[in-house]
């Protein structure tokens, strides 16, 4: 009897270490390959969630795209190199740049009056100067060619004396044109000034000053929308 | 040694025939009761390639996502930089137009009317009847003593490059023509720009032809001037930044 029992239970013994063994077997391939091994049914539902997933994932690159080539529109600084380009315009007219180019140089020696002076400036400006300056300083719209007493020219406020040298950038041609023509404004300054001596010269190449004095403050002026 | 049937050696048949039947019975056990399919096999298979160019693509995807991400966090604190000079530049570009006589401004200021003398006599001298532009010229200059701001004649802004003119009788401002009655407007403070005005030292001429002529020269002081803004371009052909 006693043997026999104990034939029993080893053969238990034995059977259940047999299905371990399986077991032990199917867990090991499992985490081989779980994908072979995983049922259909958990293979589909690890599909659709992919898709889902994958799906949801290409939306957002292709919002992502969409921003990246706004953003690479708008970071082409055209705007920016527009604005920077237009500033510089309007800085050289404000005399607030230092400029360069081609133009007239007159010289004005002997006797002559600030008006005189100053209607040379509209003649020059009439025929087309771009910047302007008189002995070394550079004019602005605001700038004031003034006579506080006889014989005294001062520009923005600071006073120079003869010869006067006018430079204007633009076309030397139509400049000089305008200012020699017969019975123009040079011709009629020689006639009226004895020992006036005035020289038109052309230049190829000026280099104007920056406006050093203070810019204008706007008190009562304000700009309207 | 003697070979016992009675020892272990009895149970080995036994033992073994337990260990297949324990491993069939547990093979038999994971197996699906029952498989719907046909190939079940192949299915499998094709599944698992599924899912592992799925992953794959999402492996792909998650990575130029990352990548895109980064561009364009580069892209947007480039773009802030910009923003933040495109701020000062416009800023700057306006104070620049305000000072260049692009921007319509208002203020207190005064206005200068000139025009030609009614009187017509043949025995008047017709040049002295008559308003220059080298008159509109005087008046404006002065104007610019006086610390005036802004400056329009009969709604043509003077700008730097602006000049008076004339061809033949008319006067030109802004290569636009003028008629009379000239209207000179100036922004500024009125009672300085009036005070200069007034100075017998300036402007002798249209004085004493308003007294001889009858040529007109008025002045009036005015709470609120809109002066255009100068609507013509400003051309740098041969004007070139710096040296």
């Amino acid at each position: 009897m006693k043997s026999r029992s104990a034939q029993l239970s080893l053969a238990i013994v034995c059977f259940l270490l047999g299905l371990l063994l399986v077991a032990q077997f199917r867990t090991q391939r499992m985490t081989d390959s779980s994908l072979l091994s995983a049922s259909s049914a958990d293979q589909l539902l690890i599909i659709g969630s992919l898709v889902e997933n994958n799906a949801r994932l290409r939306e957002e690159m292709e919002t992502l795209e969409e921003q990246l080539s706004e953003y690479q529109q708008a970071a082409r600084r055209t705007v920016l190199e527009g604005l920077v380009e237009e500033l510089n315009k309007v800085r050289i007219i404000n005399g607030l740049v230092e400029v360069s180019g081609a133009g007239v140089e007159v010289s004005l020696d002997g006797p002559i009056g600030v008006l005189d002076v100053q209607d040379l400036i509209n003649e020059l400006r009439n025929a087309g100067a771009e910047s302007l300056a008189v002995n070394g300083e550079r004019l602005t719209l605001y700038s004031v060619i003034a006579s506080p007493e006889d014989g005294v020219m001062t520009i923005n406020g600071t006073q120079f004396s003869r010869p006067y040298v006018l430079q204007a950038i633009g076309d030397p041609e139509t400049m000089e044109t305008a200012l020699l023509r017969s019975g123009g404004l040079i011709a009629t300054l020689e006639r009226n000034y004895e020992g006036l001596v005035v020289s038109v010269i052309k230049r190829e190449r000026m280099v104007l000053p920056v406006y050093k004095k203070e810019a204008i403050e706007f008190l009562y002026a304000s700009p309207v929308e | 040694m003697e070979f016992k049937l009675d020892g272990i050696g009895r149970y080995i048949p036994i033992l073994v025939i337990a260990l297949i039947f324990g491993a069939l019975l547990g093979l038999q056990w994971k197996s699906p009761p029952a498989r719907l399919t046909t190939a079940p096999g192949t299915e499998l298979e094709s599944g698992a390639l599924t899912i592992k160019r799925l992953e794959a693509e999402q492996e792909e995807l998650k990575e130029s996502i990352g990548r895109t991400r980064e561009a364009l966090d580069e892209y947007r604190r480039e773009l802030a930089d910009n923003m933040e000079m495109l701020k000062e530049i416009n800023a700057e570009l306006e104070r620049q137009k305000m000072m260049a006589g692009l921007l319509t401004v208002e203020g207190p200021g005064v206005q200068v009317t000139l025009d030609d003398s009614s009187i017509q006599s043949a025995t008047a001298d017709s040049n002295g009847c008559l308003i220059h532009e080298y008159d509109l010229r005087d008046v404006v200059n002065l104007l610019w003593l006086a610390g005036s701001e802004a400056i329009a004649v009969n709604g043509e802004r003077i700008v730097a490059t602006s000049s008076i003119y004339c061809v033949g009788s008319t006067v030109m401002v802004n290569d636009t023509r003028l008629s009379p009655p000239y209207l000179i407007q100036a922004v500024g403070n009125s009672i300085a720009q009036e005070d200069v005005l007034r100075n017998p030292a300036y402007l002798e001429g249209i004085k004493r032809r308003a007294e001889l002529y009858g040529v007109q020269f008025e002045v009036n002081r005015t709470g609120t001037l809109t002066l255009p803004a100068y609507k013509g371009g400003f051309p740098t052909n041969y004007a070139q930044l710096g040296e």
